[in-house]
């Protein structure tokens, strides 16, 4: 059972990691709770990578031979059916997985940037960056969870690992407005 | 004299930070692509030889009710060269070309000959021309070649050469495969080996022997002469 899948409890537990971080810091004042901030968003840029390249390689494995054997295809939590659809697994023929990791990197680039300098003249454009990106990505997961539920063959479906990208992203959401209204309240 | 200083704010490092960002940001992604390449590695999807067909899924005809059809549902990928396995033909009509239309008796003939190792499919798109509007009704009056006026442009579908067709027709009137498929125009036929591997292109002449057409290509890549 997908469940049980070994990469799927460690992006769960990145999730859950980048999740108590991002608690932790918002009971820390200061400089020491913005850097906690900015280190959830980053656990959560880095699993949102990860659970795409994951993505990316359910379908190369689909397409190659079929099936997979990275994540179940019977069920209603499966991602055969979603990611192997023809009809649905791309965005104008680029394949999902490849969206999500450029767009990740980008998140990832932004956090790391800030992490590495918080006082740069930049860092509140950054921020800023950081939350319209975010926001940018959430019609799209919007758009792949109705996918999911209501278009593929046999819908309903629950892609695991495509949850796994989109909790990343929304988690990632949250802590990019947490550090815009952490620098509102200096 | 007591001086008073004011607490200074923070300041940023004097380096730019952003370009070493950058490289890490490059580096991880690289590092990830690369165990997703390790893991899966990419296939070539697209219409050229050598390369996997682009999937499908569409609505299908097969002279009774319209029903859900994927091309991949057909290829074997356990099939090795030289084993069994159906072959398939992939063509793209338009109801409404003259070279589709004259091309159906020629099908037909392809179809009685090779139909025990190679499965037909007939995908039917609309073209951007005027008076090539096509509808549901008349690509079964296509295949099926019963009384329709529209065929041809403006010919009736029951005087369509050829016989009528008994295999499967695809709803691809709204075009959504034809960009995956690079289709020049039609009619337009791919030869598919049992695996789903593009093996000859009715596009690719300069990879086929001089004037090798569809029955040529079948006589030489399933045929084995």
């Amino acid at each position: 059972m997908a469940v049980l899948d070994p990469p799927l409890m460690i992006f769960i537990a990145g999730l859950a990691v980048a999740s108590a971080i991002a608690l932790q810091a918002r009971s820390k004042d200061g400089e020491d709770g913005t850097r906690a901030m900015i280190d959830s968003g980053l656990v959560f840029s880095v699993v949102g990578l990860m659970s795409s390249g994951w993505t990316y390689a359910i379908h190369n494995s689909i397409l190659d031979s079929g099936s997979t054997t990275m994540c179940a295809s019977e069920g209603l939590v499966q991602c055969g059916s979603v990611i192997g659809d023809p009809n649905w697994n791309n965005l104008f023929g680029i394949p999902w997985g490849i969206t999500g990791l450029l767009s990740f990197s980008l998140l990832f680039f932004l956090f790391l940037s800030m992490r590495m300098d918080m006082h740069a003249k930049w860092a509140e454009s950054f921020e800023l960056y950081s939350l319209l990106a975010g926001l940018a990505g959430l019609p799209f997961v919007a758009f792949l969870v109705f996918v999911e539920l209501t278009q593929v063959k046999g819908a309903p479906h629950i892609c695991p690992f495509c949850t796994v990208a989109h909790l990343s992203l929304i988690g990632f959401l949250a802590t990019a407005h947490a550090l815009r209204v952490r620098r509102k309240s200096w | 004299m007591a001086r008073r200083r004011r607490m200074a704010a923070p300041k940023g490092r004097d380096d730019d930070v952003r370009l070493m960002a950058a490289l890490v940001t490059f580096g991880v992604t690289s590092m990830i692509l690369m165990a997703v390449m390790f893991l899966a590695p990419v296939v070539k999807v697209g219409p050229s030889e050598g390369e996997l067909a682009p999937d499908f899924s569409a609505q299908a005809y097969s002279g009774g009710e319209w029903e859900g059809f994927r091309l991949s549902d057909l290829f074997n990928k356990s099939w090795v060269p030289g084993g069994d396995g159906h072959w398939i033909i992939v063509q793209y009509i338009d109801t409404d070309c003259p070279y589709c239309w004259s091309e159906g008796e020629m099908m037909s003939q392809l179809h009685s000959q090779w139909n025990q190792e190679v499965t037909f499919v007939t995908v039917v798109v609309e073209l951007g021309i005027q008076g090539h509007d096509s509808s549901r009704g008349e690509v079964e009056a296509f295949r099926d070649k019963t009384p329709y006026d529209g065929c041809n442009t403006n010919s009736n579908c029951a005087d369509r050469p050829g016989n009528p067709h008994s295999w499967i027709y695809i709803d691809d009137l709204n075009s959504r495969t034809s960009g995956d498929w690079e289709l020049p125009g039609t009619p337009f036929a791919a030869l598919l080996q049992p695996d789903g591997i593009v093996a000859w292109n009715h596009n690719q002449p300069e990879n086929h022997p001089t004037g090798e057409e569809m029955a040529g290509a079948l006589q030489r890549l399933v045929g084995g002469s």
